[in-house]
Order: C-alpha cells, then sequence, then structure tokens
C-alpha cells in the first residue's frame, strides 16, 4: 500500500509540477476530458438502459438531465468530446503518419491549432444548449 | 534529423496502441453526430421514453448505437486502464486493475446491448 501511494504522489507531482508548456497542458487536457467523457458514457449506459430494464425509471433519469446543473455539465461534455477527438486526431496523425511533427517547436504550433479549433466548434454547440437551458429552464427568449 | 525506424514487439500492448488510434478516428463521426443530434439539436427536454423506444424501433439507429456502444466504451476503458497503469506501478496490481476494468466493461457492454437489442420488441409486445 505503501509503494503505492508513493507512486501515486509520483505521478501527480509529475503532471503538477512538470514544465512543458503546450505539450503538457495538452497532455492533461487530454487525460481529465478522456475520464470525464468516460464517467459520464458509464452513467449514460445505464440510465438509458433503463429503457428496457425498469421503464418507469427512465423517466426520472431524464428530469434529472434536464436540471440547470446538469445542462450546464452537458456543455462542458460537449467541449471534452470535442476537444478529445481533435486533440485525438493530432495524435494519431503525428504517431502513425508524420512522426517529425513531435518535434518541440511544431507540436506547439499543433498544440495552439488543436485548441483554437476545439473552441471555434464548441462555441456554436454551447449557444444553442444555452438557449435550450435558459428557454426551458428560466422561461427565457 | 535522422529518423530510426523500430519494429514493435506483435504482442496485446502494441494492439491496443493501434486501436487506440484507429477507434478514435471512428469515433470522431460516429460521437460527434450523435451528440450533435441529442445534445444540441434535439436537445434533452424533448427526449423521453418513447423518444428511445421509437429509436430503437429503426435497425439503422439499433446498429448505430451497437457501434457507437462498442467502440466508445472499448475505447474509454482501455484509456481508463492506460491512466491507471500511471499512477499503479507493481506489475500484479496493474493485472488486477486490467482485470477489473475489463469485467466492468463486459457487464455494462452486456445490459447496454440487450437495452438496445430488446427493447423494442418489449414496448411492442406492450410489456
Amino acid at each position: 500500500m505503501s509503494t503505492f501511494i508513493s507512486s501515486l504522489q509520483t505521478t501527480l507531482k509529475g503532471y503538477a509540477t512538470y514544465r512543458g508548456r503546450e505539450g503538457h497542458l495538452s497532455f492533461i487536457l487530454h487525460r481529465l476530458t478522456g475520464l470525464g467523457t468516460l464517467l459520464f458514457l458509464i452513467i449514460h449506459i445505464l440510465d438509458t438502459s433503463t429503457v428496457y430494464f425498469f421503464p418507469d425509471l427512465y423517466e426520472h433519469a431524464i428530469a434529472l438531465y434536464r436540471s440547470t446543473p446538469f445542462m450546464l455539465g452537458e456543455i462542458a461534455l460537449v467541449f471534452s468530446v470535442i476537444f478529445h477527438g481533435v486533440n485525438g486526431l493530432r495524435i494519431a496523425y503525428l504517431d502513425m503518419w508524420k512522426p517529425s511533427g513531435w518535434h518541440v517547436e511544431s507540436q506547439r504550433k499543433s498544440v495552439r491549432t488543436t485548441l483554437i479549433v476545439s473552441i471555434v466548434l464548441w462555441l456554436p454547440a454551447a449557444g444553442l444548449m444555452s438557449y435550450h437551458l435558459l428557454h426551458n429552464n428560466f422561461g427565457m427568449f | 534529423m535522422a529518423v530510426r525506424t523500430i519494429t514493435p514487439p506483435k504482442n496485446f500492448e502494441t494492439t491496443a496502441w493501434k486501436w487506440m488510434r484507429y477507434s478514435g478516428i471512428l469515433l470522431i463521426p460516429l460521437v460527434w453526430i450523435h451528440v450533435l443530434l441529442q445534445d444540441v439539436i434535439v436537445g434533452v427536454h424533448a427526449i423521453d421514453l418513447d423518444y428511445v423506444v421509437l429509436r430503437w424501433s429503426m435497425i439503422g439507429w439499433q446498429i448505430y448505437d451497437i457501434l457507437l456502444l462498442a467502440f466508445a466504451f472499448a475505447h474509454g476503458m482501455n484509456g481508463l486502464r492506460q491512466v491507471a497503469n500511471d499512477f499503479i506501478h507493481d506489475p500484479k496490481a496493474q493485472k488486477t486493475v486490467a482485470w477489473v476494468i475489463f469485467v466492468l466493461w463486459l457487464v455494462v457492454s452486456a445490459i447496454g446491448a440487450i437495452a438496445i437489442i430488446a427493447s423494442a420488441a418489449k414496448h411492442a409486445a406492450g410489456a
């Protein structure tokens, strides 16, 4: 157990203090968005399965998804899915077809491009979802 | 700069490494279309039991959701295994964690697949 705690500390300290700028940022963001999406996915598979196993419970699940905190989480989820996809495409392309792109300078550029593309794709989706939230939960528009 | 070429060994980890990249590329259209439709265009306020049952009465959406379940969840659970290996360095503990993740993946995938395949028939029968 103590070796587990020490390896846990070593890894977390590395995550927090490694100064790799853009590459480090994209590594951390890729992990956080991936784990966040996976957590949602597990809940999502199980609650949607109630349509078959316990149909009466499904309405309760969907009522939870319509609450304001969940809808805000949904907007964050959509960013996670977009960033993880764009950054994953960058990783797959560089790994399999253009490994020379892993050099520090070109990687810094491709990370910044990835972030800009992700935000540009996310903004219209976030706008439409914000409209759904304000319209349905606050009676606006 | 000289490029060093190596041949990776043909083992489980090499296959898993390739799987993450190929399934990831496939997941971009699969997941993005799903999220765009259900979360952004339709929205949770328009989704209810009848909506899901209707979707799963169409063979095209059943196949779509099965592909989504198979590729997205396997991609995610293998990713979880890789993250866990960053924190757990003891090979025996890594093996235990991998098995726990595998069993969890199998059980949740089976639950989801049964719901997608059997739900339309159940509701058509009036159950």
